[in-house]
């Protein structure tokens, strides 16, 4: 008996306990924390926290409620994904998701999201299908802040033919993110009227890709259009210099991860890739600031995925403006909101009136995306 | 034809690298009757050990100490796993008369080897840079790295150094001696336990220079040793688990028709023919290319 008073107490403590919390506003967040997409998930839930930080010292949201990130590791595999969709859904009650990298985890666990009517803001994972859910006629609630593989294939493929490319040659990774890429590219250059000479492919962890590369050389390949992740891109540009072929390589925003640049060293320099943001040419006295709160908060410069930082700040702030503009934390309202947000946002990653419709998720356009360009080790500005 | 070398060239030393981890197996197996199958992950235990005694994570670059440090290291990071391998999973499973306790007890050490790296280290990849510098050198037009030329030589010394040491020494006679019959060998007044428990420690060592020897060829990380692991245990398959110098031919044909099937087929099927040739040799020469046919004696 005397047993279950204190039971009974300590669950009313507890029940006390999560009362309290509740102005707190729970916001999810989910991406690869460790394995070899880790430099951006980590960068961007860095990126995120920096935002939450600002928003819960300038007073929070909804009149003093602060703001909180739940983050987990989805290790970049599909079924975790899935796994802590569910969890931050039903068991900490997000009242929205941010995240994650990955193109299969995003196109594993969103379907519970738009399930449970709870706003999704994808902020890397370029591959996921965001305004394809439009016409598979579900209620959508997921959004995106990251080029799109369409956008980024327009501008890989785009610059690789006013460079005066006539024979590209598409080398992608096997997984969901490199075939994703390589379809879109060679629709790209269908439309524009060119074939790729050769089309090869490799493995997450291979480091030897002189096979490939000498049948795209023997094919007479004039660029290398690469789509995949940091180390195996590398290893592209490493057995590259070791067969003594020098062809421009261009290739996913991916190629401006850290562990692509350390890993190729000097095979790097020259490299081209989109961006939506470039630290070197970050002069506006909101990314300058952003700049100095991560060096001071996180002691990296540079960041070791800046793109993925800079999404992620962006996307904790579409998301605050729109809980103001909706006045709740409800999804719907919520959902309602970001399709129409009123104020204009100045982020890092450009300047957004209207970011997204009630037709378009996607907040990212081709004219906000910059070339990037690897040189040392770092990345810089290049003429679109 | 250059093209042609290239490939060759690469493919025999991604061989030569299957050929040495293959060569810890059978060292294991003759004595032992077991396969080590954690020998993967000791061999990225070399590889990542190696890794932080001569590169400082920060930067990328040189820690300052000589490579005779990372090596020593590594040696010594081998023969305790070997010796901690043969202890709390081979030889328990042993003493129980079960046949085949020891395949799952060594998967166990190396799925926890693997797993406390990633705890205790890193997820990410690095790379290690090679004390012979990583600029490629040329040969008429065919592209090698010096730390390939060292992976070869390194090889041929450690294969032909140990099956020296068995043939011509005491204590490798001692080895041969409990190889071919435990019992008998016991009985000739040989610590048959002491040789078991030194041939792991070798074995294990020899993997573990393996991953030190390849970590500037393809990155250190958690995860390197998982597929290095089990293509090197197709090849002793393939040569022989009871030859000495079966390993190295095995690797020569499973890493050179991987290059040229990935070149003139298609990446995606760059390891099928090896493999095929594995599921060959199985069904007609089950000891392998080189092995010793076994009697057993009912």
């Amino acid at each position: 008996m005397k047993r279950n008073v204190i039971l009974i107490s300590l669950l009313c403590l507890a029940m006390f306990g999560c009362n309290k919390k509740s102005d707190e506003i729970k916001i999810g967040v989910y991406g690869p924390f460790s394995g070899g997409s880790a430099p951006m998930g980590v960068s961007m839930r860095n990126g995120a926290k920096l935002a939450v930080a600002e928003i819960n010292a300038a007073g929070g949201v909804l009149g003093g409620k602060k703001l909180a990130l739940i983050d987990r590791d989805d290790e970049a595999k599909n079924e975790r994904g899935g796994q802590i969709m569910q969890e931050l859904l039903e068991k900490e009650n997000v009242i929205a998701v941010l995240g994650p990298a990955n193109t299969g985890v995003a196109n594993a666990s969103t379907q519970y999201t738009n399930q449970k009517k709870i706003p999704q803001i994808i902020n890397i994972a370029a591959g996921a299908k965001v305004n394809e859910f439009f016409a598979e006629g579900v209620d959508n609630y997921i959004f995106r802040i990251a080029a799109s593989d369409d956008i980024q294939s327009k501008v890989i493929v785009g610059q690789a033919l006013k460079r005066g490319a006539k024979k590209p040659a598409l080398l992608c990774d096997d997984t969901n993110y490199g075939q994703n890429g390589r379809e879109k590219m060679e629709k790209v250059l269908a439309a524009a009227g060119v074939k790729p000479v050769y089309i090869g492919k490799f493995k997450i962890k291979d480091t030897d890709m002189t096979a490939q590369l000498q049948e795209a050389k023997a094919a007479g390949a004039d660029v290398i259009l690469a789509y995949g992740i940091g180390p195996e891109l590398a290893a592209v540009s490493n057995s590259m210099d070791r067969i003594s072929w020098k062809v421009p390589m261009i290739g996913s925003w991916t190629l401006s991860m850290s562990n692509y640049t350390t890993n190729a060293g000097k095979n790097g320099n020259g490299t081209m890739m989109p961006q939506t943001f470039i630290e070197s040419v970050a002069t506006s006295p909101k990314q300058q600031a952003f700049l100095k709160a991560y060096l001071d908060q996180y002691k990296e410069s540079p960041i070791s995925s800046a793109v993925s930082a800079a999404q992620g700040y962006d996307s904790v702030y579409l998301l605050k403006l729109a809980i103001e503009q909706a006045q709740s934390t409800e999804g719907p309202k919520l959902k309602a909101a970001l399709e129409d947000l009123s104020t204009p946002y100045e982020g890092l990653t450009g300047t957004y009136t209207k970011p997204f419709s009630s037709t378009d998720h996607e907040a990212i356009k081709e004219e906000n995306v910059l070339l990037g360009m690897v040189q040392d080790g770092k990345i810089i500005s290049s003429d679109k | 034809m250059t093209e042609v070398l290239q490939l060759i060239i690469s493919g025999a030393i991604q061989g030569m690298i299957y050929a040495l981890i293959a060569f810890g197996y059978n060292l294991t197996f003759s004595t032992s009757k077991t396969i080590n199958f954690s020998l993967g992950q000791i061999v990225m235990l070399g590889g990542v050990t190696g890794y932080i005694l001569y590169i400082d994570m920060q930067s990328g670059q040189l820690s300052g100490l000589p490579f005779i440090v990372p090596l020593i290291g590594v040696l010594i990071i081998g023969a305790l796993a070997g010796a901690v391998v043969h202890k709390t999973a081979v030889e328990p499973s042993l003493k129980f008369k079960s046949e085949y306790t020891w395949i799952l007890a060594t998967l166990a050490v190396g799925i926890i080897i693997k797993n406390g790296v990633e705890q205790l280290w890193s997820t990410g990849d690095f790379r290690m840079l090679s004390p012979l510098g990583d600029n490629v050198l040329r040969f008429g037009g065919v592209g090698v790295y010096a730390q390939e030329i060292l992976i070869v030589i390194v090889s041929l010394a450690i294969v032909c150094g140990v099956e020296m040491f068995k043939r011509r020494t005491i204590y490798g006679k001692a080895i041969q001696a409990v190889s071919e019959d435990k019992a008998t060998a016991s009985l000739m007044g040989i610590p048959e336990k002491f040789v078991i428990t030194i041939s792991f420690m070798m074995s294990a060592s020899i993997a573990a220079i393996a991953g030190l020897l390849v970590a500037p060829l393809t990155f250190v990380s958690a995860s390197m040793g998982t597929v290095l692991g089990i293509k090197a245990y197709s090849v002793s398959i393939i040569g022989g688990l009871e030859s000495g110098f079966g390993p190295l031919v095995g690797g020569l044909i499973l890493g050179i028709s991987e290059t040229l099937t990935a070149r003139y087929i298609s990446t995606g099927y760059k390891e099928m023919p090896g493999f095929i040739f594995l599921i060959i040799v199985i069904l007609f020469k089950p000891n392998g290319l080189f092995g010793k046919k076994i009697i057993k004696k009912v």
